[in-house]
């Protein structure tokens, strides 16, 4: 840190208070003492240092993608006004990639207390005195952006197109697309709430909010990282992609413009959670394919055993499911294809029925958003666990490379 | 009800003028550290075509720098070429003379193309000022002298601008007078459907310059008294009632007229109690004056409203005419913005544009909600055409907030 305030007792802080999580549920639980001694040994390991910057010009790929997933994510779409013009377009992403660059190094993005009469303030203030947690930004462009509006047809990502309808979809238009897409990861939430707040802010004139969706608790593992739960109670992400070989196969664009990019294709999945709590155990492990308390595939072994989809029970039928979630996930089931996937429970309180509403912000990243498509496909249609969830909201971004010291995130498009 | 700060009749027609004087002396206590020994490279400017050439480079790294190729010039015109190479810190250049702004750029960025401004300098000391550079003030002399401008400064436009805002404060109120009058003998009359016709044809005048009246304290009052409170006495709302004082003016009658579907004695002795009121404000608004960032800020507490109140239905809970309030506010701060723009067209004439762009845009967006069959000439804001069209209306309103913030700041410092 530059700023000079002192981070050592917040780190200090936030270390003790993480402590006391894990002391709390060994003391709130006898039984998960007994049975889950290494999980109170992960908790100690699972420190947060607040201080962390992540760097963000000249990398090979963009911020926030290959990042070790954050505890919390905004993620929030814009639509661009009408009238806009390409170089307002362009001033939008120049202004944003210096921001971004301000924020993930913990700095404001202006002045908090102008030093003039009736100024009004650069930075809205409540991240002062906070460190930089870890914060990525990572930009997305949605389809609109290269239609007639801007002269930009011609440098449309090749693979970049709305959705197809996919079976099970229930999308309502006020969580569906976008011009523009901000993906704000960090481990402290007013930290990141600060960044999607200023960015959106910079450019109210020219790009309206259109959705947004507050993820905590990530819900899906990167490299080295312990696996975390879905808000139904289940190990999301164990087969998630951890290594740069799979990155570079599945996940960074190769060739054109957006090479060392990505597409980014989100959707707001609605959770039951009523209805998902009063079903058994067993049941539910047979949707996952997978224990609850290890996340062992249910054909044996222990979380990271390879599950083996043909092994058969004693009464014949496969011991996983040919519907559960993981077996029509499976890359071994899907000639080959993998998703990164960063995902985030998310909760928008009481729906208007008196129910939980909550769910989990599926965010994935892949060379060609067909990939997404295949497995939604599938899944979508064959999956145990549709009856628990819906897919509500919809988005397909590209995600240019990162910015190079000088330049901005998109530059390429007006070269 | 507005939460700006109270306007006390007394005290404000005897501080007007001084406060117009203490401005023009300018504020001695200097923001950033002014750079006494510049660290500027020294060298005589260059001069292209008359005009002299100063080029100024804003470089990022561990400190945010910004460098002048030259700290002195002779006076006459001066060219300031600004180019960002890589500060993600300043996204602002100015220069000024005793914290006035002179000249500026802004939404500079890394990438974006170099960007300048010309002003014709007198001799002295002026200062360049970068946000978030290290050295945020640098001095820049100017030896010489230039013939005065003849007029046309900005701050004389915006006096100007100010005198004529006046008489139009003064006529709108006039107007409203007499169009309370025939809402007053409606009501006598008794009849319904008139009565509800003169109120929505009353109200708007009120709305147009409520920011310049809704501070006033009547002589002998406390500031916290609201039996003293002109504001309170016209244009309370049911929801803010101050039981002591009771509930008295506009929407007091607003209830009798649609949710009591009858004119009863006691509409009647509001009617009469809303002349006087008005009568009063009469008087009262003939002795203001104002000062240009009155007008700046009114104009963005006129919007404050559109979006506390007139946005949810607040305002006209029982005649559902929040569509005619809210158009009103607009055309009033669009006012106050017109008598401004004169000055700020030389002061900022980039955000005096993007001004006049958004105040067009939310113009685009209320007038496909005029209906000419209806007294107020706007559909009624139902909640059902709330919940579909609310959030689109605030977000248009928004981008037209945002630079007329800004405006505050430019016309107080204006020379």
């Amino acid at each position: 840190m530059t700023d000079g305030h002192s981070d050592v007792s917040r780190r200090r802080l936030f270390q003790g208070a993480a402590g006391g999580v894990a002391v709390g549920a060994i003391a709130a639980g006898g039984a998960a003492w007994g049975l889950w001694p290494e999980q109170a040994a992960a908790a100690d390991r699972d420190q947060i240092d607040l201080t962390n910057a992540h760097p963000f010009y000249d990398e090979a790929h963009p911020a926030g993608i290959a990042t070790p997933p954050q505890r919390y994510a905004i993620y929030m779409t814009f639509d661009l006004v009408d009238g806009t013009l390409a170089t307002d377009l362009q001033t939008l992403l120049a202004r944003w990639t210096a921001a971004i660059a301000q924020l993930m190094r913990g700095r404001p993005v202006g002045q908090v207390q102008p030093t003039r009469i009736d100024a009004v303030g650069g930075d809205s203030g409540e991240a002062t005195g906070l460190d930089p947690a870890s914060l990525s930004v990572t930009v997305g462009l949605g389809p609109g952006v290269f239609d007639k509006r801007f002269g930009l047809a011609d440098k449309k990502p090749a693979l970049l197109a709305d959705l197809p309808a996919l079976p099970s979809d229930r999308l309502t238009k006020a969580t569906t697309g976008g011009d523009l897409s901000l993906q704000v990861c960090s481990d402290d939430p007013q930290v990141a709430y600060h960044a999607v707040r200023n960015l959106a802010r910079m450019v109210r004139d020219t790009a309206q909010t259109r959705w947004a969706v507050l993820g905590f608790g990530r819900a899906s593992a990167g490299q080295g990282q312990e696996t975390p739960r879905n808000l139904f109670g289940f190990k999301d992400g164990t087969r998630n992609i951890r290594t740069t070989a799979d990155l570079d196969r599945h996940v960074w664009v190769k060739d054109g413009w957006l090479a060392g990019g990505t597409y980014q294709v989100v959707r707001k999945v609605q959770m039951n959670l009523e209805i998902w709590d009063a079903d058994m155990v067993s049941d539910q492990e047979t949707i996952f394919g997978r224990t609850k308390l290890e996340g062992g595939p249910l054909s044996g072994g222990g979380e990271m055993a390879t599950p083996d989809f043909t092994a058969k029970g004693k009464d014949g039928k496969t011991k996983i499911s040919l519907r559960s979630h993981i077996a029509l996930a499976a890359h071994e089931n899907n000639n080959g294809i993998k998703i990164l996937r960063r995902n985030y429970n998310y909760t928008d309180g009481i729906n208007q029925f008196g129910q939980l509403d909550a769910g989990l912000l599926v965010l994935t990243y892949q060379n060609d958003p067909a990939s997404f498509i295949a497995l939604q496909t599938k899944l979508g249609a064959s999956d145990l666990l549709n009856e628990y969830i819906q897919h509500i909201g919809s988005g397909v971004f590209a995600v240019p490379p990162a910015p190079r010291t000088g330049h901005y995130i998109g530059e390429q498009l007006f070269a | 009800m507005s939460r700006r700060t109270t306007r006390r009749v007394a005290a404000s027609t005897l501080t007007a003028g001084m406060a117009v004087a203490l401005a023009a002396c300018g504020s001695s206590s200097s923001g950033g550290s002014t750079g006494s020994g510049s660290s500027a490279a020294g060298g005589a400017a260059k001069s292209s075509n008359g005009v002299t050439q100063v080029h100024i480079t804003l470089t990022g790294g561990d400190s945010d720098t910004c460098t002048l190729d030259t700290t002195t010039a002779a006076a006459g015109p001066i060219t300031f070429h600004v180019t960002n190479k890589s500060s993600t810190a300043i996204t602002e250049v100015e220069l000024q003379s005793d914290q006035r702004i002179l000249g500026e750029k802004e939404n500079l960025a890394p990438g974006l193309a170099p960007v300048k401004f010309t002003l014709t300098l007198t001799g002295g000391t002026y200062q360049v000022y970068c946000p978030g550079a290290k050295q945020e003030m640098q001095d820049f002399k100017v030896t010489g002298s230039a013939p005065k401008s003849t007029g046309g400064t900005a701050s004389t436009l915006l006096n100007q601008g100010v005198k004529g805002y006046a008489k139009y404060v003064t006529g709108t109120v006039q107007s409203m007078q007499t169009a309370v009058n025939n809402l007053v003998a409606a009501v006598n009359s008794g009849d319904l459907e008139k009565a509800k016709k003169e109120y929505a044809l009353a109200r708007p005048f009120y709305e147009k310059i409520e920011s310049d009246v809704d501070g006033f304290v009547l002589p002998g009052f406390k500031p916290t008294d609201n039996a003293g409170n002109l504001d309170y006495l016209i244009d309370m709302r049911q929801s803010n009632l101050d039981p002591k004082v009771g509930w008295h003016g506009f929407h007091a009658i607003e209830k009798d007229l649609w949710q009591g579907g009858k004119i009863t004695g006691s509409t009647k002795k509001l009617a009469a109690e809303l002349k006087t009121n008005v009568g009063k404000l009469v008087g009262l608004t003939k002795t203001l004056s104002y000062k240009p960032e009155d007008l700046a800020n009114g104009a963005a507490g006129l919007l404050e409203e559109v979006q506390t109140e007139k946005i949810k239905g607040e305002e006209e809970k029982y005649s559902h005419l929040d569509l005619v309030d809210f158009n009103a506010n607009v055309e009033g701060a669009q006012q106050a913005f017109a008598f401004l723009k004169p000055g700020l067209d030389k002061i900022d004439p980039a955000l005096s544009k993007t001004i006049a762009k958004q105040f067009s845009a939310v113009e685009g967006k209320l007038n496909k909600y005029r209906d000419s069959k209806i007294a107020g000439g706007f559909v009624y804001w139902t909640p059902a055409l709330r919940a579909k069209d609310a959030s689109t209306l605030s977000q248009t309103v928004q981008g037209l907030q945002d630079p007329l913030s800004k405006v505050g700041e430019k016309v107080a410092t204006a020379q």
